[in-house]
């Protein structure tokens, strides 16, 4: 839905209320997930998805371009006198995935994981090998019946998977696919009921959906902040994308977009947050705590429901990085709550994504340029 | 080539006490190129500047080779040690070490019930002293020893302690003999602290600021027997690097790497390295990042008293590290 607006269209849809969108428009952003979903992206390898990414957000935004190391930076410049807080968001658009290692003889492919893919779930699935052109394979597991007595109860050790492509020859392969070769899982975006969907890289493809959604919503907003939305690389192999491009861009502050654990069976409760009750807010050394108070108090004014985070580590997301580059940038995380982490079938709701989109508009709206200089007075 | 390898190879460097090894390849620098600006930085790493236009490109290789450090002296003159950069205790059994001012030490074991039992920290150095005070005296608490230096050859094939990363300091000196005038500049550096966290590259790309960055190391190969998969073998060519633990190569960096072999006719193969950093982990990273690729040099026995690696392999390196440097899109490309 996002990319049949021009900047014109969006003007006249300021002109509506923005109060009663909660539930007739979860589904505005399915369009988009899904197609950033599908995208190929695995880290280190981003150009597929920022492409897509930034036709997305070129109408939405002054500018938008790819740094050095492919992270796609749109700003979207601040209205009235200066000065103008610089805000940073990020989510990163890197999925895990996996990298050809070494083709064998009968054609078949080794793979290394890239990022912590969950090597138990991958026999049975269906991939995409990203070579000079696409091909498509499958990960296979010896059948039940060829099995030794044990070898049912455990799970198929990682360098003993392959992939068949149907190939049965090494030296066609070998032209085809160059060793380092990204493969992805193939999996079409499915809508569950209650506006849940279930889909492959919804880690983090969620959060740069949301990125989208902000720069959506703030169309229809008056901001003073200079707004810099960063879909960053190479998260899932070390928050690398976050480190360089808060660096180059030196903001006041920044919230990172990510995704945190959905309540599952046989997760205990305090350590999977339920769907549709809102984004979760971070809260921990890694957040500024007056970051967020601010997310929460605006949370509140605007009646977007919330869940509150707390975690004493930094839980791996690109907050870890932000937070101290260059001098140290004041950095808050927002999670959506997500099942099947780092699976092929990862579970949100739409209802949350939407809803965080609207959450930090709204924050980046009453960004001034005092709240700013209190951030560095404790 | 053989010659400077040998000689760079035998120097004392371990990580954080690279002195020996830098005055060795300062020596070797000044004898190479009158017109290279010579320096040290603050950390220690040495930085030979060949002057250009405002395009920058570094290249790195790291001087520093693992070693012991000296944690605790007993009454009867045996010294505990801790390791500096990535030791296996099974490979240190028996192995012979030599101290800063000569000293030679072999490596003994407590006994033990059981072989699963041999941790580092059953290994004490035995320098043949019979007394703590002789032991002090002459490997006080915090000394270092490295691989005791010898160097062979077979065919091809050369023998010897701290290829890792002397041979890649070796491709450098040879580009540096070897490169006709190119309009940019190029800070060669020699890096120091890499085995123990890629620190020397990290201070250096902050301070030089390149637009461009190329590694060269030692890698895995998969060519002994019963080894773990890896499809890099000694001989079939300098290692491309497309991934390791720290660091994924820039998309078109690593092509034009390709490229280059390929129309060189230079042999290559494609590095997958599954444990492991090189340099180029904590380059990358680097302020805005740096777009940076990685040539390895195919290594056995890596962090071993004896490290072998094909002489052809190191000739192709240099030879594609110098074509490379020689592209007529190197930063427009970019």
């Amino acid at each position: 839905m996002l990319g049949i607006f021009s900047r014109g269209q969006q003007k006249l849809k300021g002109m509506e209320k923005t109060t009663n969108t909660k539930e007739d428009k979860s589904l505005e952003y399915l369009d988009l997930l899904r197609r950033l979903s599908q995208e190929q992206g695995v880290s280190g390898r981003e150009a597929k998805v920022a492409e897509s990414l930034l036709k997305t957000l070129h109408p939405l935004v002054d500018e938008v371009e790819r740094d050095r190391l492919g992270n796609v930076i749109a700003h979207k410049k601040g209205e009235g006198p200066d000065p103008h807080p610089r805000v940073m968001l990020a989510a990163h658009m890197d999925e895990i995935g996996l990298m050809v290692t070494q083709i064998l003889e009968g054609g078949f492919l080794r793979f290394t994981p890239v990022g912590g893919i969950d090597l138990r779930t991958l026999p049975g699935q269906e991939v995409l090998i990203h070579g000079l052109s696409p091909l498509r394979g499958v990960i296979g597991a010896k059948p039940p019946h060829l099995q030794e007595p044990g070898e049912r109860k455990k799970a198929i050790p990682g360098d003993e998977l392959y992939i068949d492509t149907g190939y049965s020859k090494k030296e066609e392969l070998e032209e085809m696919v160059p060793l380092g070769t990204m493969v992805t899982i193939e999996r079409d975006l499915q809508l569950l009921a209650n506006d849940l969907v279930a889909g492959k890289a919804l880690d983090n493809r969620a959060g740069v959906t949301v990125l989208a959604a902000c720069f959506q919503e703030l169309t229809r907003l008056k901001h003073r902040a200079d707004v810099y939305g960063v879909a960053t690389v190479q998260e899932e192999v070390g928050v690398r994308g976050a480190m360089v491009s808060s660096y180059g861009l030196a903001p006041d502050l920044a919230v990172v977009i990510d995704v945190c654990h959905g309540d599952m069976p046989g997760v205990a409760e305090d350590e999977g947050f339920p769907l549709g009750k809102g984004p979760a807010l971070g809260l921990g050394p890694h957040v500024h705590p007056r970051l967020f108070t601010t997310l929460k108090e605006t949370a509140q004014e605007i009646g977007v429901p919330y869940q509150v985070e707390p975690s004493p580590t930094p839980a791996g997301t690109d907050a870890w990085a932000i937070q101290i580059a260059r001098e140290g940038i004041p950095t808050a995380l927002v999670s959506l709550p997500l099942r099947y982490m780092h699976t092929a079938v990862e579970t949100l709701s739409l209802k949350d994504l939407k809803e965080t989109g609207r959450l930090l508009a709204a924050f980046i709206q009453g960004l001034e340029p005092a709240f700013v200089e209190g951030l560095s007075c404790y | 080539m053989k010659d400077t390898l040998a000689r760079l190879s035998q120097s004392f460097g371990p990580s954080g006490r690279e002195e020996e090894i830098r005055t060795q390849l300062t020596k070797e620098l000044a004898a190479l190129d009158k017109n290279l600006a010579i320096r040290t930085d603050a950390l220690g790493n040495l930085i030979a500047t060949k002057p250009g236009d405002e395009k920058r490109l570094l290249l790195a290789a790291h001087m520093d080779e693992i070693a012991l450090l000296v944690t605790h002296i007993d009454d009867l003159g045996f010294l505990r040690f801790s390791p500096v950069g990535g030791h296996d205790p099974r490979l240190l059994l028996g192995a012979r070490v030599i101290f800063a001012n000569g000293t030679m030490g072999t490596i003994g074991r407590e006994e033990l019930k059981d072989k699963e039992d041999l941790k580092l920290d059953k290994l004490f150095i035995d320098i043949g002293a019979s007394s703590r005070a002789e032991a002090e005296e002459n490997c006080p608490i915090g000394s270092m020893a490295v691989f005791a230096p010898h160097f062979s050859t077979q065919g091809s094939r050369i023998m010897a302690k701290a290829l890792d990363n002397r041979a890649g300091c070796t491709v450098l000196l040879e580009v540096i003999r070897n490169l006709p005038p190119v309009d940019y500049q190029i800070d060669f550096v020699f890096t120091v602290q890499e085995e123990v966290g890629l620190r020397g590259a990290r201070t250096a790309a902050y301070q030089l600021q390149p637009h461009l960055a190329v590694a060269v190391d030692v890698t895995r190969t998969g060519d002994t027997p019963e080894a773990p998969v890896m499809a890099v073998e000694l001989g079939k060519g300098p290692a491309i690097k497309v991934k390791d633990r720290s660091f994924i190569s820039h998309p078109r960096v690593k092509d034009l790497l390709e490229e280059t072999a390929r129309s060189q006719d230079i042999p290559y193969q494609l590095e997958i390295l599954e444990r492991g950093g090189t340099d180029a982990g904590s380059i990358h990273l680097t302020r805005e990042g740096i777009p940076t690729g990685v040539i390895s040099i195919p290594t056995r026995y890596i962090h071993s008293p004896a490290e072998i690696i094909d002489y052809r392999d190191l000739k192709n390196a240099a030879l594609l590290l110098c074509s490379f440097l020689q592209h007529k899109d190197l930063f427009s490309s970019l």
